[in-house]
């Protein structure tokens, strides 16, 4: 079995380790002095990059790369702390901010020194209010002890952090958002470009990192990017010929909740499979495992057929779905993925922002769609095609038969393409909401099939047990275009 | 919404603590619009909801247009701009806390409660009738692992059943 690895949480319930005396007596600060100390900012940048640090809000994106794009010579330049957590299935950043507010603080100043930042906004939702308590208290105590402020123990440097307040809105966590919220607007997206990095809050170059990112930045000034690298997989990145290494480097906040056993958050280097980690949360709860949503609510499914990926960014990318902030929600046997998927087409229709028509109108339409098939008034008018599939020659397209297909589903996946199209991973929406409203819809809808037209063929929500429920990968198009990344060291 | 169409009877204006406390946060961002979302919070913790005088009186603070408050304030789903209860009482209803049965939880909540769920729009239909109790659905509330789980004001309540909605609301 997997051990966990707690790097991030290792003194996560050491009692009082949000206070100054305690989280000291545990390398606190040791590292941020460490940096201002031996390396000059520009070694730090290096480290992060070399370390192969991933945003872990997300995107999945290099974090050292992202801070290359940052011009050095326009001041002032602010860090936004992404701490606006609410991925249904996600809840490791609040453990952070409730229990160890100090070690963000010590990865924030890491980051100003390195990118010569002054100003800090951490971003917490508005229902984090004991999350926001802590934080404040912590960096309270952080200006007494003169780790904050003016002229930071004797080095010249001044770093302020404030704490800033969402108000409830989920896509104040999309980064353009989250600057658009922060600057006292409503939370809409901007339009990329101009990233962040060159123009962002205030019209001003802004990094903006998840609670994750930062808190990994202690460990890699600490204990060396060599260290770092040891852990989780380095893939090869075939595209580039030669093949470039692209790392999946450190550990992971793994959340899993739903049908387990033991729900919580579990530190583990990246790369485990799935199956190996509903072994680590205790096991399943139920008999079989239906489906697993790897990433977040906005990732697409993963079947039973599917249990043997590994969890990590690369690899969740080319089986065609997505780590993002880690969140991994399990359902057993008896639950209906109808059911799940209009649980969730709910909260993207109450989410959406309502700045873009194809989502501000598409993701209702798309819940009313779900709603009606849960109801047992899906359309059951079926018409026949042609139909669509792997034809002789190997490849997709029409193989010369017909079919029958029901109304509805065609209706769903028409929609949800129109907001975000999957297959070319376009959206016509300004932010990547688009885009995590129709990944879970046609993902659900393709992999779970038989039962989509189960529902609306017996009027009523029908549980079909785990191997009707879905069709096997070698007879569905969802699968085709999945790969396996081969590991960079077995080139 | 020009200062003329809204009838203002009484002004707003912060208490010497949220005064002092709005100073400290204005001097923070670099233009006084970026305060927006604290400054409505505390006007929200004083007044109960965001009243038009209110929206008015945060206006004036931070050099913006009423509608431009207005604009905020209906954006964001934890501003009311109706009266609510004593106690918010938020019930995630998610798909993680879907898969551990929140659904009975809030069922018990409104039979209990006698009273709806209250929507966006329409506060007043969730708000119990001695105005003690507003019942609500909210998104995710970022505490999957122990499901299923309500705010009640600012505290947050795991695993709940019945019986421990029971004895929370008892020892409210």
């Amino acid at each position: 079995m997997v051990e966990e690895r707690r790097i991030l949480y290792e003194h996560l319930d050491v009692p009082d380790i949000n206070t100054f005396d305690v989280f000291r007596q545990y390398d606190g600060y040791k590292r941020f002095e460490k940096a201002i100390a031996e390396y000059q900012p520009e070694d730090i940048a290096k480290m992060v990059m070399d370390s192969g640090l991933k945003g872990r809000g997300g995107a999945g994106f290099s974090t050292g790369l992202k801070w290359s794009f940052v011009p050095r010579d326009i001041k002032p330049c602010y860090l936004c702390c992404n701490a606006d957590e609410s991925e249904p299935g996600t809840f490791s950043n609040r453990y952070v901010l409730e229990k160890n507010p100090h070690l963000l603080i010590e990865g924030i100043l890491i980051c100003c020194y390195a990118m010569g930042i002054e100003t800090t906004y951490v971003y917490i939702r508005g229902e984090f209010t004991l999350g926001k308590k802590m934080l404040d208290a912590a960096i309270k105590e952080a200006y007494e002890k003169g780790y904050l402020g003016k002229d930071v123990r004797g080095t010249g440097l001044n770093i302020d952090i404030y704490t800033h307040p969402g108000a409830g809105a989920y896509i104040c966590g999309e980064e353009t958002g989250l600057i658009e919220s922060l600057e006292g607007k409503r939370g809409q997206p901007r339009n990329k470009p101009p990233f962040p990095a060159v123009e962002g809050v205030f019209s001003k170059p802004t990094v903006v990192q998840n609670v994750e990112t930062l808190c990994n930045l202690p460990f890699i000034v600490g204990n060396g990017v060599e260290w770092y690298t040891k852990m989780g997989p380095t893939y090869a990145d075939t595209r580039n010929d030669p093949p470039t290494p692209d790392p999946n480097t450190g550990t992971k906040l793994y959340c899993i909740s739903g049908d387990v056993n033991e729900p919580g958050v579990y530190e583990l280097d990246l790369g485990l499979t799935c199956s190996e980690l509903i072994e680590v949360a205790g096991g399943l709860r139920g008999e079989e495992v239906k489906a697993v949503i790897p990433g977040g609510s906005s990732a697409p499914i993963l079947t039973h057929y599917e249990l043997d990926t590994r969890l990590d960014f690369t690899s969740l990318t080319l089986a065609k779905s997505m780590l993002g902030s880690g969140g991994i929600i399990v359902m057993n046997e008896t639950r209906n993925i109808v059911d799940c998927l209009l649980n969730i087409m709910k909260f993207y229709a109450h989410e959406s922002c309502g700045q873009c028509t194809p989502c501000r109108w598409g993701t209702p339409w798309v819940r009313d769609i779900v709603q009606r098939i849960a109801d047992g008034d899906g359309r059951q008018d079926t018409i026949t095609r042609p139909k669509f599939g792997v034809t002789e020659s190997g490849r997709w397209g029409d193989t010369g038969e017909t079919e029958e297909i029901y109304e509805d589903l065609d209706l769903l996946e028409s929609v949800a393409n129109n907001i975000a199209n999957v297959d070319t991973m376009t959206w016509n929406t300004i932010c990547v909401f688009g885009i995590a409203v129709s990944w879970p819809a046609v993902s659900y809808m393709r992999k779970f099939r038989p039962e989509f037209e189960a529902a609306i063929r017996e009027g009523k929500l029908v549980t079909l047990p785990v191997a009707e429920a879905t069709v096997p990968p070698e007879e569905n198009y969802a699968y085709q275009q999945r790969f396996i990344p081969k590991e960079f060291a077995d080139l | 919404m020009s200062d003329e169409l809204v009838q203002i009877e009484t002004p707003f204006a912060f208490n010497e603590e949220n005064q002092r406390e709005f100073d400290e946060l204005i001097g923070r961002y670099p233009i006084k619009e970026a305060a927006m979302l604290p400054t409505l919070h505390l006007a929200q913790r004083q007044e109960g909801y965001i009243t038009p005088a209110v929206m008015k009186y945060v206006a004036e603070q931070l050099e913006v247009t009423v509608m431009k408050v207005k604009d905020v304030v209906t954006f964001y789903p934890m501003f009311f701009e109706e009266p609510v209860g004593e106690y918010v009482i938020r019930v995630c209803h998610t798909l993680p806390c879907a898969l551990r049965d929140c659904k009975v939880v809030l069922e018990h909540l409104k039979a209990k409660l006698d009273t709806d769920i209250a929507s966006e729009t329409n506060l007043a239909k969730g708000t119990t009738d001695d105005g003690k109790f507003t019942l609500m659905k909210v998104e995710c509330l970022a505490s999957c692992d122990v499901a299923p789980v309500i705010m009640i004001n600012d505290d947050l309540y795991k695993n709940l059943t019945p019986e421990k909605v029971d004895e929370i609301l008892d020892n409210l």
